[in-house]
Order: structure tokens, then C-alpha cells, then sequence
């Protein structure tokens, strides 16, 4: 008890979520407009798969942080869902049916339907022993995939994943994949950017902030947290069906239980509790783990290090505190802050 | 059949040095210790150099490796640890994690990522019963009993053990005496290291040594700390050997899968008794 009052105190609330700032119609497009206006300036520098690569993790961080960030469980096996969504997906394409679409449903079902199953145990829990109880649901997929389900999901080599082409969805083309993957980061940015500004999603902040005195005004938390686990699984799964379309290739990596700091520290790094925080977050992380091994060779304690510097120094993240210089331009000015 | 009970009784053992550090540093300052599989690794990568310079003395060297894991231990507390009082768990968490990043990432830095073999250091058998156990397997559980039985003397005898249980209890409450609780903490702490140190040096011979050695029998530890409670010296003890003979019987019948059936039983046990941290 006495550690949850002292993080409220430590903790400055994210003005992210105040509500009643903007409603969601008013700003809706202008975010869209924001985002693909942001890959698309990216695009030139990198390249085209890349920018794909980095738009799937966003998709992943987002998810992460409806859990984290909204309703502060922070989990240590959100790989799981990633590695059901691709294998899944791929199994789906491999052994019934080479249609994307279908298989896309297909992996994102079936990461939902474990995330309802699983979630039913885990979400009884809080704190670390949520933490600890996904990261070792995450060690049994992996192993699950890796030895007893090898006949079928071929273990550590992994399979190739050949998709057919169906009407104009063609995932043999790059430029394709690049704007069906940035499509469907529109339309996920938009369920959380609705689901979290509803009087659900106060909900769950609410239950970030204090659960018993949720459960208190008569909600039944149980539900609704179960209900977010369902929905970060299901859109997890999403972003691992998108990364076997992506690689056509699904491997055991995919749900790796070390993977899992990826996603926490482009979660903080970010900003956590805002969905723009994890998508400055996803591109942040993913530019630095592309192209800083190739300068440091040492980069798991680059890593380490950087964690350390989040956790004691810099909070907020990126997407804090831009918002932060933003606000105190806007003060001198007089005028409203920043959306978020 | 035999086999397979002092096979569960080893794992038992090992799992029960390290999670004892985990639960003490759980019960009395809240903190989810990842850094754990770094004292853990660093005692088996001390040891490896150790014996290859004292040739064939393995006691000597382990011992060393053990001493010189306290050091490290009392820096990680120092610097990392002692900031973490009172704060969130999930941050906790992250910090610690962060700090086993490091640890591992220097160790693959000295010694390389390839795995290192060590052999059985006693290497002799003992026949009873027209049956053939080996030694250093009897010896490692014989030293886990001692060792329960010690820190059993300790925690009750002990002035510094009493402060310690009765900051397990109520560390407000310890704080109004006038004691310095924090300077427990962190003796505390050490001495959890001290043991997963012991832990990994007595496994070493038994198991494949590499960088993330550490991670899957951290989790195992976490899985024996969750059954037998946080904080509870004697659960954690009952529920290391249960959890060790588990594994011994499951990968009897089926030996890729003794890992996960630990982790089944902590999910099971989870069910029918979720804990509020």
C-alpha cells in the first residue's frame, strides 16, 4: 500500500489524460494527417521495408501500452502475443489457405482468444506477480513452439510463409506491404485513441490510479481489466501477423522472452499513458537498435544504461516532455496546450 | 526411481540458495531483484577462472568466487537498489533488469558468449544399497539442509536476524525502535547475492555455463518464491524441494517439459491464491 501512495505522489499525472480538453472528432484527422505525414517524411531516408518494420513495432508498442501506460500492469511476456499472431498466422497460411486477409484475422483471433483464456488467470494479479506470471506464459509459448509443437511449427528453423495474392492485395510489393501496414496503424491508432478517451478508458486509468476505490463506486474491475488484456493481446497479435507477412517468415525470435525489454524501454522512452509517446517511442527504439549496433558493439549494456538513465532521471520520456516545452511556450502565450 | 528423487532434491537445493535472496529481498523492501541472475552468473564465471588458476582445488576457488561476488552485490545495493525504496514495483523491475543487461553484457565482454564446460569436481560415487549415487549431488543436498538449518539459527538467534524478520513483519515498526532498518536491507541483500552465488557455483559442474545462465533459473526461483510466499523463509524452503522434485519427475517421463510444468504449478497455485504486491 505504502509503495502505490508513494507512486502516485512520484508520478506526475500525464495531462495526456485530461479528457474533456478535446473531443476526439475535432482532432481525429489532423492526428492521421500527423502520422503518415511523419512515416512518409522518414521513408526517403531509410527505405520502404524498413519504415514497414518500424510502423509493425508501433503497432506492438501501442498495444504494450494500453496495458501498461493506460492501466499500469506492466508486463514481461507481451512477446507471447506477438509470436501467437505470426505463428498462427503463418500456420494458417501454410496448412489451410494462403489469403493475407484471412490469415490476418485468422492470428489476430487466435492471439485474442489466448489473451481471454490466459487472461482469466493472469489478470487476478498485480504488481510484479503480473509481471512474473506473463513472462512465464511467454516461457511456455516459446517452449511450446520450439519442442512439443515442432512437428508442425518445424522448431528453431521456423518456416517460410508464402502468401498468394488476392484481388490488389499484393504482399509480394514493398510499396503495397508500406501503406496496407500504415493503414492498419491508422485504424489501430484510432480504436485506442477512441477506446481510451471513452468512459471506458477513464476507467482503466482509474484503476491505474487506484483500483479499490474503482471497485468502490460498484465496477466490476475484473472485467475490465480482463477486457484490456484481451484487446493489447488482440492487437499484438496483429503485429505479429503483419511481421511474418512482412519477413514471410515465421521463427521462434518471434516470441522470445528477451525480446520483451524492446518493448518496455520504447514504451518509456516514449512516454508512457499516450499513444503518441508510444509511437515516437517505437520509431525512437527501433532507429536506435538498427543502426547504433553498427557504431557500439556493446549495445545490451547501451541498453542497460539508458534504462537506468529513464527510470531515475527522465520519466517522461520523449513524448513528455516535448509536451512539457510545449506547454510552457503556450503558457507564455496565453493560448490552449497541445493536444494530445 | 531413486535417481530421480535425488535428481528433484538437487534442483531443490540450488533453486532454494537462490530464491531465499529473492524472498528476503521481496519481503522486506519490496523490490523485485532481476539483477539476481547477475551475482548468480558473475559467482559461476568467478569460478571458472579461479579453478583454472588453482588447479583442481574447487573448494578453494569456490569460496573465493563467493567472497568475491559480495562486492559487487554491495555496489549493485549501493547505487541501485537504495534509490529504489519506496518506489513503484513496475520501476523496481525495470531498474534491476536494466542492471542485469549490464551485468551480462560485461561478462560476455571478459569471457566471451561460448558456453564453458566444467566437470563434476568430486567425480566419485557412493554405493548404498547395491545402488550408485553421485557424490557431489548427496553433498549439495546435505549442504542445503545445513543451510536451512543455519540461516534457521540466524533469523532466531541472531540479533541481526530478529531485525531482520521483524522488518519482514512491520519495517515501520522496526524504524520506530530507533534501528536503522535500511543498513539491514542492504546486509540483507548481500547475503541473498552471497547465497545465489553459492547456488550457481555448486550448479556450475552439474549444468552448461553461459551468459544467460541466469534467466531461466531466475524464473524458476521467482516460480518457487511465488508458491511458497514472498517474504516466508520456511515456504520458500518446502516449496523449492516440491518444485525441484517436479522437475525431477516430469523430466523423467518428459524432459523437455520439466521447465514449463513448474510454471504450470505456479499458475495453478496463482488460481487458488492470488497475491496482492
Amino acid at each position: 500500500m505504502k509503495s502505490e501512495e508513494s507512486t502516485l505522489n512520484k508520478v506526475p499525472p500525464s495531462h495526456a489524460n485530461d479528457l474533456n480538453a478535446y473531443p476526439m472528432k475535432e482532432r481525429g484527422f489532423i492526428n492521421f494527417l500527423v502520422i503518415t505525414a511523419g512515416f512518409l517524411l522518414i521513408t526517403p531516408i531509410l527505405s520502404v521495408h524498413r519504415v514497414t518494420d518500424f510502423m509493425i513495432f508501433c503497432i506492438f508498442v501501442m498495444s504494450f501500452d494500453l496495458m501498461y501506460g493506460y492501466m499500469g500492469r506492466l508486463s514481461f511476456g507481451h512477446m507471447l502475443f506477438l509470436g501467437t499472431g505470426a505463428y498462427c498466422s503463418g500456420l494458417f497460411i501454410r496448412y489451410i489457405s494462403g489469403n493475407p486477409l484471412l490469415a490476418i484475422l485468422m492470428g489476430t483471433f487466435m492471439a485474442g482468444l489466448l489473451a481471454m483464456l490466459i487472461g482469466l488467470v493472469i489478470v487476478r494479479t498485480t504488481g510484479a506477480c503480473f509481471s512474473l506470471i506473463n513472462l512465464a506464459f511467454n516461457q511456455i509459448g516459446f517452449f511450446l513452439v520450439l519442442s512439443p509443437l515442432r512437428g508442425i511449427t518445424r522448431g528453431e528453423d521456423g518456416f517460410g510463409v508464402r502468401v498468394s495474392s488476392f484481388g490488389f492485395f499484393n504482399f509480394a510489393n514493398t510499396t503495397f506491404k508500406f501503406w496496407f501496414v500504415l493503414l492498419c496503424l491508422l485504424l489501430v491508432f484510432y480504436l485506442l485513441k477512441r477506446v481510451t478517451t471513452s468512459p471506458y478508458g477513464i476507467l482503466i486509468r482509474s484503476i491505474k490510479e487506484d483500483e479499490t476505490r474503482v471497485k468502490f463506486l460498484g465496477y466490476n474491475t475484473f472485467f475490465y481489466k480482463w477486457l484490456t488484456f484481451v484487446l493489447a493481446g488482440g492487437v499484438g497479435g496483429l503485429a505479429g501477423t503483419l511481421s511474418a507477412l512482412n519477413y514471410n517468415f515465421v521463427n521462434p525470435n518471434m516470441m522470445d522472452v528477451h525480446s520483451n525489454v524492446g518493448v518496455v524501454f520504447a514504451s518509456l522512452i516514449g512516454g508512457a499513458g499516450n499513444l503518441y509517446g508510444a509511437l515516437v517511442g517505437g520509431v525512437v527504439y527501433m532507429l536506435i537498435s538498427n543502426f547504433l549496433p553498427i557504431y557500439i558493439h556493446r549495445w545490451e549494456m547501451f541498453l542497460g544504461f539508458s534504462l537506468l538513465i529513464i527510470v531515475f532521471k527522465f520519466r517522461k520520456g520523449v513524448w513528455g516532455n516535448i509536451q512539457d516545452i510545449w506547454e510552457y511556450i503556450q503558457k507564455r502565450k496565453g493560448a490552449p496546450r497541445l493536444p494530445a | 526411481m531413486l535417481y530421480t528423487v535425488l535428481y528433484g532434491f538437487t534442483i531443490g537445493a540450488i533453486l532454494y540458495f537462490i530464491s531465499i535472496g529473492l524472498s528476503l529481498t521481496f519481503g522486506t523492501i519490496r523490490v523485485i531483484n532481476f539483477a539476481h541472475t547477475l551475482t548468480y552468473t558473475m559467482g559461476v564465471y568467478a569460478l571458472i577462472t579461479l579453478v583454472a588458476l588453482f588447479k583442481g582445488y574447487f573448494a578453494l576457488a569456490a569460496t573465493l568466487s563467493i567472497i568475491l561476488v559480495i562486492p559487487i552485490s554491495y555496489v549493485i545495493e549501493r547505487f541501485i537498489i537504495r534509490r529504489l525504496y519506496g518506489e513503484s514495483l513496475d520501476y523496481t523491475f525495470i531498474a534491476t533488469f536494466a542492471v542485469s543487461l549490464i551485468g551480462v553484457d560485461t561478462i560476455k565482454w571478459i569471457w566471451g558468449v561460448n558456453p564453458y564446460p566444467l566437470s563434476d569436481p568430486i567425480g566419485t560415487y557412493l554405493a548404498i544399497w547395491g545402488l550408485t549415487f553421485p557424490l557431489y549431488r548427496v553433498l549439495i543436498v546435505l549442504i542445503a539442509i545445513l543451510l536451512f538449518l543455519a540461516l534457521n539459527a540466524f533469523f532466531k538467534k541472531t540479533i541481526v536476524g530478529k531485525i531482520v524478520v521483524a522488518a519482514l513483519e512491520d519495517k515501520d515498526g522496526v524504524r520506530c525502535l530507533g534501528i536503522n532498518v535500511d543498513k539491514y536491507f542492504s546486509i540483507v541483500f548481500v547475503l541473498g547475492s552471497a547465497l545465489a552465488a553459492l547456488g550457481g557455483v555448486l550448479y556450475a559442474p552439474i549444468s552448461s555455463i553461459h551468459p544467460y545462465m541466469g534467466l531461466s533459473i531466475l524464473l524458476l526461483s521467482f516460480a518457487v518464491v511465488i508458491v511458497g510466499g514472498m517474504g516466508n523463509l520456511k515456504g520458500t524452503f518446502l516449496s523449492a524441494f516440491a518444485l525441484g522434485m517436479v522437475m525431477a519427475i516430469t523430466a523423467r517421463y518428459w524432459s523437455q517439459g520439466a521447465e514449463t510444468m513448474v510454471f504450470i504449478v505456479m499458475a495453478i497455485v496463482l488460481i487458488f491464491r492470488p497475491i496482492d504486491i
